[in-house]
């Protein structure tokens, strides 16, 4: 199954390896077959360790040791119990006679003192605080060499007064065009300024004929106006007295035959009435309508009376002809 | 080296080195080095690059110094600065206004004026002249005061006030009317030195644009005055004049009043008397045509102008394509019948 082995060179193009990376395998199943790999998700693998490995017992990897570890560790073990074996066979003194008691000396020239106790002393040292490091002192090299002296005497470097033109000429080129373009700028300011002032004057002027056409128009409307207006009055006027004139010509033949008309029906009216019979009228003729009344009443009650007696009358004797006749058809059929 | 200056650094570490000297504490310290920065902005390159390097936030301090020629050295600074317009445009959006505009009551009457001359330089400019717009009240009040004390040597301020004054007037006038510009403005007409006269007039016909100004100037006593400059030395005064009363001779009543105070053969007597190739008298040539033009409407001014048709005429034939075309309206309207 593993086709691809260690040591397999396969060329990717880009990269060879020596040992291609290839994904674990899975638990091999002798049931199936395997054409290809069949690699198990490595996550879900139980040969991983999963969780802190801090606490964990690590088993060795293999349960039986290994038989090359084994036998290394005979063989030292064998080397060591070798080594105490020749130290205990080794020559020591024989042990003191009785009443004896070995002791240890020395036998160098010089005697030693070998004591347990080591004398010491305390000794301390500390570097002074704050202080400076005292200045160096100044290296003079020792002198060697002869003495020499110079001296430049006037004149003979430069020339003052040749080398200090071009610095001069820088200066006053410098202040000249300076001064040229401060003059330009005025110069530039004034000339604006005349332009400005042109103009001003252009437009009052202009200002002053715009306006006064202006006033011009507006006196000529105005006046213009005016006459209308004072034509419009005239002509309203004429109408107004032309249609006064009619009125005042209708109104007097209109009234003309009112005046007649108007005492007619006044009199027809009863306006004019004489008192004396106003008064016979308003006085007299009811009392007179009054009394004739009051005497007609009697008369109709009289009438009355005389026809309520007749109709008893009446009654009474048709009563005794009835009477009259009940005994008569007795009377008569006898 | 010279000891009134700081030293100067090499390149471009020049502008920033000299900057920082300026947190020290010594004032004399201070003023070298803005003195050696007074030098270097005159060059356009290191200005931009002040500009540009946001130095200018580190002038706020200096303003309020205690020390009057360390103010007035930063005043004379930034007016320096404000010579370009980029620097004009980083003054502007700075907050360094408010700073600038508590100096104008400093002490230091050198300090005041440098702050005069930056302000002015600022309204030169349209957008300057609308930020300082709401300073005119203060500069008119500033104005009064000088009035009350009237000394030679507050003529530069005066100056420089009206100007600024008549700046922020051409952008829009009723500020200054409305603090009662006219009548100050009338007071500083009569002034001694020319320039103050040349400039309140000047201020007086911005003014004199808007119809309440008209109104204004004509009720007041401001018109005889004017007429009474009309015949000044000085021909810029002359002309500022001969402005104001073709502003004021626009309305009616302006007309009325001039007509009033006999000003037609005043303005003649101008044109004829200018000799014809100057440049300069342009102005005042155009000026009292466009007068003479309004006043010719009123039926007064063209009866006595009818008589004066030759002169104008004779103008008609100027080399100047303006003047020829003013005095052809004026003709024209001598000789308009309804």
């Amino acid at each position: 199954m593993a086709s691809s082995s260690h040591g397999h060179r396969h060329s990717n193009g880009l990269y060879t390896f020596s040992s291609r990376p290839r994904p674990v395998e899975n638990s091999r199943d002798p049931s199936s077959e395997r054409a290809e790999y069949n690699y198990g998700n490595i996550m879900y693998d139980r040969r991983v360790v999963r969780g802190n490995t801090y606490a964990r017992h690590i088993l060795p990897t293999t349960a039986q040791p290994d038989p090359a570890e084994t036998q290394k560790q005979i063989i030292k073990k064998r080397a060591t119990a070798r080594k105490q074996a020749w130290k205990q066979l080794r020559l020591t003194t024989p042990v003191a006679l009785q009443g004896r008691k070995h002791i240890d000396v020395q036998t160098e020239l010089y005697l030693e003192e070998l004591s347990d106790n080591i004398v010491a002393t305390h000794k301390e040292c500390q570097t002074d605080a704050f202080l400076d490091k005292p200045s160096t002192p100044l290296f003079i090299p020792a002198k060697s060499g002869k003495d020499v002296g110079t001296q430049i005497e006037e004149g003979e470097l430069f020339d003052f007064d040749r080398e200090v033109q071009p610095v001069l000429e820088v200066l006053v080129g410098k202040t000249v065009e300076q001064a040229l373009l401060e003059v330009m700028e005025e110069e530039e300011l004034a000339c604006l300024n005349a332009q400005q002032r042109a103009f001003e004057e252009l437009r009052h002027h202009e200002l002053a004929e715009v306006e006064r056409l202006q006033e011009q128009e507006r006196r000529h409307t105005e006046e213009k106006e005016r006459r209308v207006a004072q034509q419009k009055e005239v002509l309203k006027k004429e109408r107004e007295t032309a249609e006064k004139i009619a009125a005042r010509a209708y109104t007097q033949q209109y009234l003309a035959d009112l005046l007649p008309a108007v005492f007619t029906s006044l009199r027809s009216h009863g306006y004019f009435h004489d008192p004396v019979e106003k008064d016979i009228e308003m006085n007299f003729f009811p009392w007179l309508m009054a009394e004739v009344d009051n005497i007609l009443e009697k008369r109709y009650i009289a009438r009355e009376m005389l026809d309520t007696i007749i109709c008893d009358v009446t009654e009474k004797s048709l009563e005794e002809f009835q009477e009259l006749e009940t005994q008569s058809p007795r009377n008569w059929q006898i | 080296m010279d000891s009134t200056r700081a030293p100067v650094a090499f390149g471009r570490w020049d502008v920033p080195l000299l900057f920082g000297r300026l947190q020290q504490p010594e004032a004399a310290e201070r003023l070298r080095s803005l003195a050696s920065l007074c030098d270097l902005m005159r060059d356009p390159e290191r200005l931009y690059r002040t500009v540009t390097g946001g130095f200018l936030e580190q002038l706020l301090d200096l303003l309020k110094d205690e020390d009057p020629s360390v103010r007035s050295r930063t005043c004379e600074l930034l007016h320096l600065v404000t010579a370009h317009s980029i620097g004009r445009q980083a003054v502007l959006s700075s907050s360094l206004l408010p700073p600038l505009t508590q100096l104008l009551d400093d002490s230091s009457s050198s300090c005041r004026i440098n702050t005069l001359r930056v302000l002015n330089r600022l309204a030169l400019l349209p957008a300057g002249a609308e930020s300082l717009l709401y300073l005119v009240p203060q500069l008119m009040l500033k104005l009064q005061q000088q009035d009350k004390d009237d000394g030679d040597d507050g003529d530069e301020e005066e100056v420089l006030l009206l100007s600024t004054i008549s700046c922020c007037s051409r952008l829009d006038a009723l500020p200054a009317l409305a603090s009662d510009g006219v009548s100050l403005l009338g007071r500083k007409l009569t002034r001694r030195s020319p320039e103050v006269r040349r400039e309140a007039a000047a201020s007086l016909m911005e003014l004199s644009i808007p119809v309440e100004g008209k109104r204004q100037v004509c009720e007041g006593a401001v018109l005889p005055v004017l007429i009474g400059l009309l015949q000044d030395e000085d021909l810029d005064v002359r002309t500022n004049a001969a402005g104001v009363v073709m502003h004021a001779a626009i309305i009616t009543e302006g007309k009325l009043r001039c007509l009033h105070l006999d000003v037609v053969p005043v303005l003649l007597d101008l044109l004829s008397r200018q000799p014809e190739e100057d440049e300069r008298s342009k102005a005042l040539v155009l000026y009292s045509l466009r007068a003479l033009t309004a006043l010719a409407e009123a039926p007064g001014g063209r009866r006595l102008l009818l008589e004066q048709l030759p002169l104008l005429a004779r103008r008609t034939e100027d080399r100047d394509r303006d003047i020829r075309r003013a005095a052809q309206t004026a003709v024209r309207v001598v000789t308009w019948t309804p």
